[in-house]
């Protein structure tokens, strides 16, 4: 047996564990660093090894060897972690789209629509209370002109969401791209350094991460230690290569071939749903509102007598139909004279008198109607905030399981103190018995060289 | 499970934020006053609470326009009781120049006829009256309903209608031929009929004082008539307003009920979630602090 194969393998002891102290040293370090995983060394025992000498020939020596350093990482847990992470982007961003909608919607209170519809209303009561008054007529006009500007207010804050959610899909889009690039750069890195780039994988995670949390992207792993990112089934990194993707006109599309990219989960799919569902459809119910406000106004003023006994004049502009275009007609607008408070004498029909206030008794009672803009309004507030509710409460369960789920990933990976500390005592007393192993062995051999051979000296 | 210090510092984290969102919450409501800060609150009490509003806001209006009706009712009784003591008058002078017509003094005659005549003057102005601008006895039409002189009717004949409820409709005004007669019909309007009384008197006419005395008793009962309808209307008004005015004081106490917050309710949810955020800041005090390196030498 070699006589110094004992230092050899006191020697591998030492060096191990100086390694093991400094993983542990880079855990401690990085304890607090984001998307970092643990590592760990990997011992293992070498036994028997062969060992050419010049006197002695093959032999054995003993040891301990770093087989290598693994990253404590469960792939099916940081998976599941990214894809609950992707859905809680989305219902977050949802959430916070539809409380921005229901603020564009003080109810029930005195200063949203509701109000408004109602003071116009009282004043074609008021109108057919005393059709002679001018200052009735005039008031009525006046609050006909702030419901309009009332509704074209709120159909602009409605597409001013829109709007933010186009540039913000824009923005997206771009940030998507950067992030493709660097998992490429990645890719190529941790393809050509395969040891040590645990560190580089954390990096790669992390982008990755990111990229869910934007377009609910998965990954899947190449034998040579590549990443395939996938949005919505088709490639974004394949290896080293990327695709770009454009959001400026609101959908995400694949800049090569322009096909719509539909991603089904992490922002930009709640993004798509607030520019192609969400926003129109409350757009279109409010649009609704204005239409029957105009039509079953008009139908009602067409058919009435002004103080001057004309008659088929309209109240709204016919053409104007949406929230955003509503307006009085050319008719009435500044006329108030023109404003037609009595209705016709049947048969005939005839003119009534001038002081008739029929008609407008007639369109005031327009406020009850089981169809008309009061009803539809009420039907969008009760659908409005039935909906917030919803998304509130799917924003609050996501956010539960996002974070069971985020913990069960890190309960692996993250780091603790307190066993890295139980680990660097272990190192140090290891580091200290083999240091003692050696000075063993160092003592034996001394006494050896000095001791023997000296017989009748 | 394996628990890590920044396992625990993020839950500690997300526990503390939990806890002072839902205490702005409840300080958001107790400021306020109000239960429901927003619709999504509460979607099924928002349309609650929309109806009543809207309901408020309609029996405000239904007042309004009820008050308007009672100011054109009572101006119209006024009228009419003054109208119905006039005609007393003319009943008087009436039987007076019968009386007289056998005895030939035509100066006592001419006094009852110019007599007659002023009282057409008095009916005229009645029938005349308005209210605000308008007259009250015209419809719709503009400018005074009777003609000062001849006595012919102006106006016309529609109806001045006021929404009260819902539902309820009340005519507020008295057209002219009902109150005072047409003047195609077979005695005439009462001004006419006072007219030829006023003409049989001075001319001592006792048949034709006799037949236009008749008339008078039927122009009166008419008169009578009509005053009866707009008290019965009036009545009517008063027992809609207060309705109306239950339904507000009910309105608003319902209306307070499903918007308004619970002071002392909030209050002791404000307390318990103060509480349990001073809990949480205790716990995590206690416990993020700790490792392994407090023990090692």
């Amino acid at each position: 047996m070699p006589t110094f194969s004992s230092l050899n393998t006191a020697y591998s002891g030492l060096s191990a564990q100086r390694r093991v102290l400094d993983i542990t040293a880079h855990n401690v370090a990085n304890a607090a660093t984001p998307g970092y995983h643990r590592q760990r060394a990997d011992l293992i025992s070498l036994g028997k090894q062969p060992v050419s000498g010049v006197f002695t020939g093959t032999s054995q020596t003993y040891g301990v060897d770093i087989a290598g350093i693994s990253r404590s990482y469960d792939g099916m847990l940081a998976a599941r972690a990214m894809r609950e992470g992707a859905t809680k982007s989305a219902t977050d961003l949802t959430n916070t789209t539809m409380s921005t909608i229901e603020g564009i919607f003080p109810e029930p209170t005195d200063l949203g629509l509701a109000h408004q519809l109602d003071t116009y209303w009282a004043s074609w009561t008021d109108v057919a209370n005393d059709p002679g008054s001018a200052a009735a007529r005039t008031q009525l006009l006046e609050n006909a002109k702030t419901l309009t500007d009332s509704l074209h207010r709120t159909a602009a804050d409605l597409q001013g969401v829109k709007d933010a959610a186009v540039t913000r899909m824009g923005v997206l889009a771009t940030e998507v791209n950067d992030l493709s690039r660097q998992i490429a750069d990645l890719n190529r890195s941790i393809n050509a350094t395969p040891e040590g780039n645990l560190d580089m994988l954390d990096q790669r995670d992390q982008l990755m991460a990111r990229m869910s949390q934007l377009t609910g992207a998965t990954s899947t792993e190449q034998a040579n230690g590549e990443i395939d990112v996938y949005i919505a089934g088709r490639n974004i990194v394949s290896g080293t290569i990327t695709q770009d993707v454009d959001g400026t006109t609101g959908t995400l599309t694949w800049v090569n071939g322009g096909q719509p990219v539909n991603p089904t989960s992490g922002e930009a799919a709640a993004l798509t749903a607030t520019i192609t569902d969400i926003v129109p459809r409350y757009t279109t119910l409010l649009d609704g509102i204005a239409s029957s406000l105009v039509t079953t106004v008009n139908a009602a003023h067409t058919v009435g007598y002004d103080q001057s006994g004309t008659t088929g004049r309209n109240f709204f502009d016919p053409a104007n139909l949406t929230a955003a275009t509503i307006s009085l007609s050319a008719d009435v607008a500044g006329l108030p004279a023109n404003v037609a408070a009595g209705a016709p004498v049947l048969p005939g029909p005839t003119a009534p008198g001038a002081l008739d206030g029929e008609q407008a008794r007639l369109i005031a009672r327009l406020a009850d109607s089981a169809t008309g803009p009061d009803t539809k309004y009420q039907q969008l507030i009760t659908g409005l905030a039935v909906e917030t509710k919803s998304a509130k409460n799917r924003a609050e369960i996501q956010d539960q399981v996002a974070v069971n789920a985020g913990r069960d990933a890190d309960s692996v990976g993250a780091v603790s103190i307190d066993e890295e500390m139980t680990n660097l005592i272990a190192a140090q007393r290891g580091f200290e018995a083999n240091a003692r192993v050696l000075t063993a062995v160092d003592e034996m051999i001394g006494y050896l060289i000095e001791r023997t051979g000296l017989a009748g000296r | 499970m394996r628990v890590t210090s920044s396992m625990m510092v993020n839950s500690t984290l997300r526990d503390l934020s939990l806890n002072l969102s839902r205490l702005q919450e409840t300080q958001t409501k107790m400021s306020t006053g109000k239960e429901l800060t927003r619709a999504s609150v509460n979607p099924g009490a928002t349309a609650a609470a929309m109806g009543m509003r809207q309901d408020l806001r309609r029996t405000d209006q239904r007042m309004r326009s009820l008050d308007d009706a009672n100011g054109w009712l009572s101006t119209a009784d006024t009228a009419l009781t003054a109208d119905l003591t006039t005609l007393g008058r003319a009943k008087e002078l009436a039987v007076r120049g019968a009386n007289t017509g056998g005895i030939a003094d035509p100066v006592a005659r001419q006094a009852i006829g110019a007599e007659l005549r002023s009282v057409r003057q008095e009916m005229l102005a009645l029938a005349n009256t308005a209210y605000g601008d308008r007259s009250v006895f015209g419809g719709t039409a503009t400018g005074p309903a009777y003609d000062a002189n001849t006595g012919a009717f102006l106006g016309n004949t529609a109806a001045v209608v006021r929404d009260v409820a819902p539902s309820t409709t009340v005519t507020v005004n008295v057209t002219g031929p009902s109150a005072f007669g047409t003047t195609g019909g077979p005695a005439g309007t009462v001004f006419d009929v006072l007219d030829r009384l006023a003409t049989a008197v001075e001319n001592g006419d006792d048949a034709a004082i006799a037949t236009e005395q008749t008339n008078l008793a039927a122009a009166t009962s008419q008169l009578g008539q009509a005053a009866t309808e707009v008290g019965t209307r009036a009545a009517r008004l008063a027992d809609i307003k207060e309705r109306l005015e239950t339904d507000k004081q009910t309105l608003t106490t319902n209306l307070s009920q499903v918007e308004d917050v619970d002071i002392v309710d909030a209050l002791i949810r404000s307390k318990a979630q103060e509480t349990s955020y001073q809990a949480t800041l205790q716990v995590a005090a206690k416990v993020l602090p700790g490792s392994l390196l407090d023990y090692l030498r």
